[in-house]
This record gives C-alpha cells, sequence and structure tokens, in this order.
C-alpha cells in the first residue's frame, strides 16, 4: 500500500471511511427497520389487533434515536466533500452534487418533517395517518438511498456525463445518470442487505424476550416476522442482486474482481478459494483451496470464462490495499452463507412452531445481529477499496481528489476528533437502546423530544 | 441563470438560519428563560420535535452549493476547515442534547445535557455569525482561488486575515444578539406561563440592543468594504431587502407592543430574512472577496456549474420546493399552539 502517514490522501480516505463507515451503522437500521413499521402499522389496520400497535410503538422509539443519529452524524458526510476532497468537489461537483442536493430536498425533507409523528404522533393523527407518516419516513429513507448510491455507482461506472470546456465534469444525459445499471443493481444489493440487518435486530429482541420469557406475544411476532424476513432478505442479497453485483464488477472492473479473488494469474476454469490469503510479494495466494471453475461460472456464466489475473495490468492500477479487499469480500460471502443457513433453519422451526422452545436456537439469533452490520460494512470495504486507485473509475485517480490546502495534520486533528465525538454518542447510543429494550414494548411512552407536550 | 441560481442558494441558507435561528436562540435563553426542570422541558419541548426538519435545510443547501457552484464549496470548505469542524461538532452535540435530554427522567442528566445543548448553540450562533461576517469582509483568496485561514492573526481586516477579526467578532455578536433575540420571540410565540413572560421581555431587551448594534455594523462594514454601497444602490435587490426589513421591523415592534405574538414572530423571520438577503444581494456577484488582491476574487460566474447543470437543477428544484413547501405545511398545522406544562411528570 503506498499510503503512509505522510501521505494527506491517506488521512482523508481514512477519515471519510471511517466517519461514513459509523454513520452508515444508523441509516441501515433505519432503512431496513422502516418496512417491518409499516407492515405492522398495516396489520394493526387491517386486523385491530393491539400487539402489533404496541410493537409499531416500541420500534418507533428505537427507530428514532437510530434516525436522530443517523442525521448528526450523516451531515459532516455531505461537509467532508468539500474540506477534505476539494479536487474531487472541483471535478466532478457538478454531477455528485445534484443527486446530493436531490438526497436533501426529496428524501430528507419527507423524513425530518415526519419522523416526529410517526414517533409521537399516533394519539394526534389517528391510525390512518400514523399509517400514513410511517410509509412517508419508509420511501424517504430509501429515495435517500437510492440517491447516495447513484452517487457512489458513478464513482464506480461512470456514466451519462460529458467533460466540460474548463476540464471539469457535467451531467450529459440525467436519466442515464439517474438509471445507471450499476446504481441500479448496487441499490438492490445494499437495500436487501440493509433489511437483513433489521430483520436480525428484530428477531435478536424477540429471542431476547423469548428467553428471558417476557413479553411472550410480542417475542413471537419478532421471532416470526424477524426470521422470515431475514431469510427472503438474505436470500436476495446474494441472488440475485450479489450474483448481477459481481457480473458488473467482472465486465467493468476486472482488474477488481482478480484482486478481490487474489488471482495473479489468467485462465479459463478459475476457482473460488474458500481459503487462502494472497502474498503480494510472492504474488500468489498461500494455502488456497478452491472450489475450480466456480468463478469463471459465477462471473461470466460458463466454466470456462477466461477470467483476468492480476499480473495481466501494470501494478499502478491494482486496487493499493489487496489483502484487506480480499478479507472483506470473503468475509462478507461467508457471512452471507451463514445468515441463508441460519434464517432457513430458524423459520423451518418457527413453522414447525418449535422456535420459542429451542433455547440454543434462540441463543444464536440473539447473538447474531451484530453480523449483518460487520457483513454490510465488508461489502462497502470491497466496493471502494475495489475502486482504487481511482476516485471515478478510469476518469479521475484517489491521489488527485484531496484538499490539497489542508494539512495533513488538520486531517488526523479533526478525524481524532471524530473518533472521541463518536465513541462517546455509540456509548449513549448503546445504553438508551439497551435501556429501552429492558423497559420492553409494554412500558409507557417515556417523555423525549417534548412532542407529548402539544396537546 | 447564474444569478437566479445564486438567489435560489442564498433563499435555502437563509431558510435555514431562519428556521435552525430560531433553535440557536432558544438554547441560548435557555437558562434566562426556564428556571425549573419542567420550565427548561418546555423550552425543549417547543424545539424539540422539529430541529432535524430544521437541519435537513441546511444538507439541501449544502448539496445545492456543491451542485452548482462546485468551486466554491471546494475553496471556501477546504479554506474554513477547522472552523467548519467545530460547526459539525456543534451541530452533533446539539442534535444530541435535544435527542437524548428528554429520555431520562434524572435531574443530573437533564441537566448535564442542558448545559450541552446551551453551550452547543452559542457556539454555533457565534460561528455562523463569524462566517457572516467573513463572506461579507472576504479571506486571503490567492490566485489559486485558494485559500487557508487561522483562526486569527493581528485582528485587521486587510491582507492575511483569520476566521477572526475585530469586524467578524463584532457581528458574531451582532447575530447572537439578534438569533437570541429571535428564539426569544418565538418562545414567546409557543410556550404559556412563567417561561413566556420571561421570553417576551428578553425579546423586547435583545431586540432593542439590535438596533445600536446594526448601526455600528453598517459602518464597520463600510469601513471594511468601501466598495460595497455604491455597488448596492444599484442592485434592484438591495432595495427590496431594505424594505423587507423595514417592513418587518414595524410588524416585530407593533406584534411585541400589542402582544400580537404571530405577527412579531413573522416580522422576526422577516427581519432575519431581509438583512440577510440584502447582505447577500449586496457583495454579489462576488461569493468569495479576496483580501489580498481583488482580482483573486471569486465571482458566482467563475465557480458555476456547466449551463446544462443549472437547466437541469431547474428540473428536479421546483418539485423539491413543492415537497419542501408540503412538509412545510405539514410541519407548522401539526405543531401549531402552546406548549404546555404537564405536572406529575
Amino acid at each position: 500500500m503506498n499510503s503512509s502517514i505522510s501521505d494527506p490522501a491517506f488521512w482523508s480516505r481514512f477519515q471519510f471511511g471511517f466517519t461514513l463507515t459509523y454513520h452508515y451503522l444508523f441509516p441501515q437500521l433505519t432503512m431496513g427497520l422502516a418496512w417491518f413499521l409499516v407492515y405492522w402499522k398495516w396489520r394493526a389496520l387491517r386486523t385491530g389487533d393491539e400487539k402489533y400497535d404496541k410493537a409499531v410503538r416500541f420500534w418507533a422509539k428505537i427507530f428514532g434515536l437510530n434516525f436522530a443519529l443517523g442525521v448528526v452524524t450523516g451531515i459532516p458526510m455531505e461537509f467532508q466533500f468539500g474540506t477534505n476532497w476539494a479536487g474531487f468537489t472541483r471535478y466532478a461537483g457538478g454531477v455528485i452534487g445534484q443527486t446530493l442536493a436531490m438526497e436533501g430536498m426529496f428524501a430528507f425533507f419527507l423524513e425530518s418533517a415526519f419522523i416526529g409523528a410517526l414517533v409521537w404522533g399516533e394519539k394526534r393523527l389517528g391510525p390512518r395517518y400514523h399509517f400514513g407518516a410511517a410509509l412517508a419516513v419508509a420511501m424517504g429513507s430509501w429515495i435517500s438511498g437510492f440517491f447516495i448510491l447513484v452517487t457512489n455507482a458513478f464513482m464506480q461506472h461512470p456514466v451519462g456525463y460529458q467533460v466540460e470546456t474548463d476540464g471539469s465534469l457535467g451531467i450529459a444525459s440525467l436519466s442515464a445518470y439517474l438509471l445507471n445499471p450499476w446504481a441500479c443493481v448496487e441499490f438492490a444489493h445494499n437495500q436487501m442487505a440493509a433489511l437483513v440487518t433489521g430483520s436480525f435486530v428484530v428477531t435478536a429482541v424477540g429471542a431476547f424476550y423469548a428467553l428471558r420469557k417476557v413479553h411472550s406475544m410480542q417475542a413471537s411476532l419478532y421471532l416470526r416476522t424477524g426470521t422470515l424476513t431475514a431469510l427472503i432478505a438474505s436470500v436476495l442479497v446474494a441472488f440475485p442482486t450479489g450474483d448481477q453485483q459481481a457480473k458488473l464488477v467482472g465486465n467493468h472492473q476486472p482488474v477488481t474482481l482478480a484482486a478481490m479473488e487474489g488471482r495473479f494469474v489468467g485462465g479459463r476454469m478459475a476457482g473460488v478459494a474458500v481459503i487462502g490469503q494472497p502474498n503480494i510479494a510472492a504474488r500468489r495466494l498461500d494455502n488456497p483451496i478452491e472450489v475450480p471453475g466456480a468463478l469463471s461460472f459465477l462471473a461470466y456464466g460458463t466454466f470456462q470464462s477466461y477470467v483476468h489475473g492480476l499480473g495481466e495490468y501494470p501494478e499502478d492500477v491494482w486496487p493499493d490495499n489487496i489483502e484487506l479487499l480480499y478479507y472483506s469480500f470473503h468475509l462478507m460471502i461467508t457471512l452471507g452463507t451463514i445468515f441463508i443457513l441460519l434464517m432457513a433453519y430458524a423459520s423451518f422451526q418457527n413453522w414447525r412452531g418449535q422456535l420459542q422452545f429451542s433455547t440454543r436456537l434462540l441463543w444464536v439469533l440473539m447473538l447474531a445481529f451484530p453480523f449483518p452490520y460487520i457483513a454490510n460494512t465488508l461489502g462497502w470495504m470491497t466496493a471502494e477499496l475495489g475502486r482504487q486507485p481511482w476516485l471515478i473509475y478510469s476518469l479521475f485517480h484517489t491521489r488527485d481528489g484531496y484538499s490539497k490546502v489542508v494539512s495533513n495534520g488538520n486531517t488526523i486533528f479533526t478525524l481524532i476528533g471524530f473518533t472521541g465525538l463518536y465513541f462517546v454518542l455509540g456509548l449513549l447510543f448503546l445504553f438508551l437502546v439497551g435501556r429501552e429494550i429492558s423497559h420492553g414494548p409494554d412500558e409507557e411512552v417515556v417523555a423525549s423530544r417534548g412532542e407529548e407536550h402539544f396537546v | 441563470m447564474i444569478a437566479t441560481w445564486y438567489v435560489i442558494v442564498s433563499f435555502m441558507l437563509i431558510i435555514y438560519v431562519a428556521l435552525d435561528g430560531r433553535n440557536f436562540g432558544a438554547g441560548m435563553l435557555h437558562w434566562l428563560v426556564a428556571k425549573t426542570p419542567e420550565e427548561r422541558r418546555q423550552v425543549v419541548a417547543a424545539i424539540g420535535p422539529l430541529w432535524t426538519w430544521h437541519e435537513v435545510w441546511l444538507v439541501g443547501f449544502g448539496g445545492t452549493l456543491v451542485a452548482v457552484f462546485p468551486r466554491l464549496t471546494a475553496s471556501a470548505f477546504a479554506g474554513y476547515y477547522l472552523a467548519l469542524f467545530l460547526i459539525l461538532w456543534g451541530l452533533i452535540l446539539r442534535g444530541v442534547s435535544l435527542e437524548v435530554g428528554g429520555h431520562i427522567n434524572d435531574r443530573l442528566w437533564q441537566g448535564f445535557w442542558d448545559f450541552v445543548f446551551v453551550f452547543s448553540n452559542f457556539l454555533l450562533a457565534i460561528l455562523f455569525g463569524a462566517a457572516a461576517g467573513n463572506l461579507a469582509r472576504g479571506v486571503p483568496l490567492d490566485a489559486d482561488g485558494n485559500f487557508s485561514m487561522a483562526f486569527f492573526t493581528n485582528f485587521g481586516v486587510r491582507g492575511y486575515v483569520g476566521l477572526l477579526d475585530w469586524y467578524t467578532v463584532s457581528i458574531a455578536i451582532f447575530a447572537a444578539v439578534i438569533l437570541a433575540a429571535h428564539g426569544g420571540t418565538y418562545l414567546m410565540l409557543k410556550t404559556e406561563g412563567p417561561v413566556h413572560d420571561r421570553s417576551a421581555t428578553w425579546a423586547k431587551y435583545l431586540w432593542a440592543a439590535a438596533a445600536p448594534l446594526f448601526l455600528a455594523i453598517s459602518v464597520e462594514s463600510w469601513v471594511v468594504r468601501p466598495d460595497l454601497p455604491g455597488h448596492a444602490i444599484h442592485n434592484p435587490f438591495c432595495w427590496l431587502g431594505l424594505l423587507v426589513v423595514i417592513v418587518s421591523t414595524i410588524m416585530l415592534i407593533s406584534g411585541l407592543s400589542t402582544r400580537q405574538e404571530i405577527r412579531a414572530f413573522v416580522g422576526s423571520n422577516f427581519l432575519l430574512v431581509g438583512l440577510l438577503a440584502t447582505g447577500a444581494a449586496a457583495i454579489f456577484p462576488v461569493m468569495l472577496y479576496s483580501t489580498l488582491a481583488s482580482e483573486n476574487s471569486l465571482t458566482a460566474y467563475a465557480v458555476a456549474s456547466s449551463h446544462r447543470a443549472f437547466l437541469l437543477a431547474c428540473v428536479w428544484w421546483p418539485a423539491g420546493l413543492a415537497l419542501a413547501t408540503t412538509c412545510f405545511v405539514f410541519v407548522s398545522r401539526r405543531y401549531a399552539g402552546k406548549v404546555r406544562i404537564e405536572h406529575g411528570n
């Protein structure tokens, strides 16, 4: 890796990566949880069953905390385009700014106007409008995800742009830019992954209550809805969305695919490594155990397809951290596979009516919730490390994108500031969410934000 | 086209200041108008449900600025590096203090978050005020359109200036005073009981204090940028802005003296809008003035995106504004009326 402590691009990358990874812990849950709220609210409307309303009330509180932390950690992201990535903003601001602004105008206005109504407005709004608020928030959170993924997809696979007279990028076709095939696949893949996070969290809380033998009605509701959604979403993350994503990488970023798989030599019948560590100096995979032909088949459709090796490309277009990229990708695949198996078994047990009594399985489900967060993070690491050394693939180098006027020390200083602040925020968040969960869904609404004072 | 987008971007920032300004102001007055824990919850309740809605205007502004004036965003945000991060951290602390403060009904817990709330709002009001002063005074832009600024240098307003000098500090003080007055007017409208009475008193004092300060900063601005008044006279938007200032001042004064709270609050909002609009119109077309050499200044024309980017933005922006207006109507209807204290909770 050509990044060292004296390289300003490294520190700006580190800061953006850190603040973004941290930020994304919150939206991935809100995007996943939002549709649970919509579904339960809809069931409550249809059946009039109080347990659905209770579930909405309980999860809306957790949603509200997540949303607030998502907002406060999200605002720095937009500003870092200017503070740390001035070169990038000068070059591509005319393109990426469009979607950043649209996200603000179309998604955040919707979400922020209705979030208060969703969390606190049940009595005042009545059931129909409360359902409407849940729907508006869910739509807002997914629209926001779409615009951000369009922005990211442009960096992965730039389409619909033109080079302006001053050398910067502008949009040639808004529809080509918004409907970038990469964006559509990435959006589907990412939203399913967010749903995996949401459903694992719902399941884990259900398992927690079931193990403690409290709130049993709610526990079985969370377990039932959670495990089934988790199974469907886990399957969809892998196929077709993950599969399509890998094909896009194979077709448009072959050197990235080679690095993700640690393949130094190209060839047919390329295998997928189950075990093995890339050894860059020796240009090989150490102690590999491979499934022969699997990579050729998955990336290009036949076992005889030719998969490029890193050796076919000059080293300066290799992703600059091949080991990290390889581990991120492989661990993500492993976790994704485990999710499918675990949730298939849990759904089967639930269908048999045995889930509430399978203590060991409940323990596993309760402790499984951090892993979708890890898998989501690994997926993003794969996407962003794989894009290197480009900031916009094949158009603009990362080393040209950072702010030349910001000294290294300043970036390290603000990075450390974020680390400290975010550590405290994380503690607060866990403490408060833990408190809500231990109070449980039968607890009356506790005063917050003061919305209940409006009478 | 570029002038239109200058107006739109300024409009979004001004809306943000008018909306979030009431939170800054209420935050600064928090300890002065609310003495008991119940009264403090009342202040938080008056702004609590709405702060994310206000803050997203800043996000909307930031995104639009990147889209239509990318080179300005690049120069300004990188140049104001540390100050901008202080603002971001202040916003994080402010949001968290509002969000978690009410979660636990405990004196120490709420007392601590009240402190964070007051502190972060003060910091934000001062920093946004200083930022406005910097826009008027200019920054040490070099020939490449870059700058990097210290917090303060020799407190002078020419050459290699810092973020803070005698001029920007006085603008920051003025901003803190009028935002506090704005917040006081808002609390007067939204609360009742002792908080209402104290807020009304503070609003009157602060607005009264703002008048001489306004005269002072007007003279100062003329000293710092002698070129501006002559330039502004020819800009009809400046006259429009001044007209808004005058009308809204009359509304504010008559509202405060006749206890027409809605009228006073509308006046207060339009006064902020008028002041900022006049300022924005006065500096146009320069968006970032150079204190080193005026030919280094970045004009809206020099930092703009392509014509096509403006046209595209014209397609979706009106739809976004329509959505924002709908949300605005919903929010203002839903949160109409006063916040009451509920005893025994």
